[in-house]
């Protein structure tokens, strides 16, 4: 998704998965006033539509609980559920699809645009969130390489592992480069790499 | 067919309390029957409020109708005064609810179940919200008592093809069944299931909370006896109210009648209003509501009144067993109306514990609140 602000959803486009007759006017015209485009599909048939889908509105009333196929799954788009039943045994169905936002049926013209908001915000946060998560798994993964580095270079020139690390650290920022990237060249070339580094 | 039952109810009421000295006005009935049809029910109500200036309206079996018409009586300040049982999470100003709410219902069921019959239990249900809230409350009390569910097999509304799930249940031998199937499917299983379980030589406790007289009929004579079945109201309560109640239903509607639970309630739901618009001085719905909060009414199915908190009834929950002549056997009631608790907010699944060594065990091991009747 392309970094805009979430209070800017003209030209946005919404996937309606909804089946009731009095709700999808009502919603349609909203949208339409927002400045969005709309694909309109039924619970059961679950069309996708052939552009790209911004929100997923979701009419969690439609579809059974036990059903195998749950069809805004399989799409990455936040999901903004409508809500008429409250109990906890439809509400548990609905938290798997880890809805963005959600509306009280029946359905006004005010609540919309909020939702909506909520929703872009939504999937930006977990759309960084999960960028920062896989960076920090990278490194976790590293770790191992990092502390054969370390390893190495103490046994090499009889150093402290503090001393080992500041040196590996202070090299890198030198180089430019991380201490991950750093370390997996100490192991690969059996010592520290020897750059014409630019030092200050 | 719940909707005629409960037509029939609606109207004797009406004619009652016309005729009747107690109250010093008439009740005129304005009709309408959307048939079913979920969508149809908003415009019904829509059309009884707009062109006749309904200012009550009884109604609506299903939870799918009555979200329909919720909309409308909530923008017009109108009241919906729904007579059946329900699966709860819910409470609007503009509805009186007279049915059960699950605190009445599937708690003490599930509690007679874990001290009387077994910690596991067979589910079988119609796949719609009745079902899968029920479902719900059932696995939370029974994995707290540490029973197991040991299957949860859904049909479609309307499905009779349930040969897969009794032949599953005669091979996997559960101790209780918990049937949660509404209309054709429950008589089409109950029917099948009887069969073969006399078949096989076995014998599985049922468990209902839904099933009703007239579906003990439909059900045959047979397959409909012996399912313990959770309700407010049976035909066979035998306090003065109803033997005079059923007395008067059989003279209108036949002696081969039956009263089921939800016509009963849509009784007491007209002699609710009735009740408050007298109390009142006047049919306005801000009137009728204060008037109709902590009004007992003696009715058929015993003391009810109306808990101002939450818009829901005080009534008495009861447990009975079907009997031969499509009538219930009570063996269990509260001792008094129990305050209705839609959200189950004040239920405690631990509070309903499992004993070791239940099954085969017909010694009645009671809580001191609960009460053994004949």
């Amino acid at each position: 998704m392309t970094k805009s602000s979430p209070f800017s959803v003209r030209g946005r486009h919404a996937l309606m998965i909804m089946k009731d007759e009095r709700e999808i006017p009502v919603l349609r015209r909203q949208l339409h006033r927002l400045g969005m485009t709309v694909t309109e599909t039924d619970p059961e048939r679950s069309i996708a539509p052939d552009v790209p889908v911004d929100v997923i509105i979701l009419d969690a009333d439609g579809i059974p609980i036990k059903s195998d196929t749950s069809p805004a799954t399989s799409m990455t788009a936040p999901i903004i559920a409508l809500i008429g039943t409250e109990t906890p045994s439809r509400l548990k169905w609905l938290l798997d699809l880890k809805p963005a936002s959600f509306l009280i049926k029946p359905l006004r013209s005010a609540g919309l645009y909020t939702a909506l908001v909520m929703a872009f915000d939504c999937a930006q946060r977990r759309s960084e969130e999960a960028a920062y998560i896989e960076k920090l798994e990278d490194r976790v993964r590293a770790r191992r390489v990092v502390f054969a580095a370390v390893l190495q270079l103490m046994r090499a020139h009889a150093l402290s592992e503090e001393d080992t690390f500041t040196l590996i650290r202070q090299t890198a920022m030198r180089h430019r480069t991380t201490i991950e990237q750093l370390s997996a060249e100490i192991i690969a070339t059996g010592g520290m790499p020897n750059r014409n580094s630019q030092t200050a | 067919m719940m909707g005629r039952e409960m037509e029939k109810s609606a109207l004797m009421a009406v004619d009652e309390v016309n005729q009747s000295d107690e109250f010093d006005f008439t009740l005129k009935s304005h009709l309408r029957d959307p048939g079913g049809i979920v969508p149809a029910y908003h415009n019904a109500c829509d059309d009884l409020i707009r062109h006749d200036r309904v200012g009550h309206i009884v109604g609506c079996y299903t939870s799918a109708s009555r979200k329909q018409v919720i909309p409308i009586v909530e923008r017009t300040e109108r009241l919906l005064w729904h007579p059946a049982r329900y699966e709860g999470f819910e409470s609007s100003d503009n509805v009186i609810y007279v049915g059960a709410a699950p605190n009445h219902t599937v708690v003490p069921l599930v509690r007679h179940m874990l001290e009387h019959i077994a910690n596991d239990v067979f589910c079988v249900g119609s796949n719609y919200v009745w079902t899968w809230e029920t479902n719900r409350v059932l696995r939370e009390i029974v994995t707290t008592a540490r029973g197991r569910i040991l299957a949860e097999r859904l049909l479609e509304l309307g499905e009779t093809a349930v040969d897969h799930i009794v032949n599953e249940i005669v091979e996997r031998k559960p101790p209780a069944v918990f049937n949660t199937l509404v209309g054709e499917s429950s008589y089409v299983f109950m029917r099948r299931l009887h069969e073969a379980l006399a078949g096989a030589g076995l014998s599985i406790p049922v468990l209902s909370c839904s099933l009703c007289e007239p579906e003990l009929k439909l059900i045959g004579p047979a397959a409909s006896v012996g399912c313990i079945t959770s309700s407010a109201y049976f035909e066979s309560i035998e306090e003065k109210e109803n033997r005079a109640f059923v007395a008067r239903w059989r003279a209108r509607h036949g002696t081969d009648s039956h009263v089921s639970v939800d016509s009963q309630s849509t009784y007491v739901c007209v002699m609710l209003l009735a009740r408050a618009i007298r109390r009142a001085g006047s049919a306005d719905v801000a009137a009728v509501r204060r008037a109709a909060a902590d009004h007992r009414y003696d009715s058929p199915q015993g003391p009810i009144w109306v808990d101002p908190d939450n818009n829901h009834c005080f009534l008495t929950p009861r447990l009975a067993r079907s009997a031969p002549g499509c009538q219930f056997k009570v063996f269990w009631q509260a001792d008094a109306p129990e305050r209705p608790d839609p959200y189950l907010s004040n239920f405690d699944p631990a509070s309903v514990g499992a004993k070791p060594g239940k099954e085969d065990d017909v010694v009645m091991k009671r809580p001191n609140h609960l009460r053994v009747i004949k």
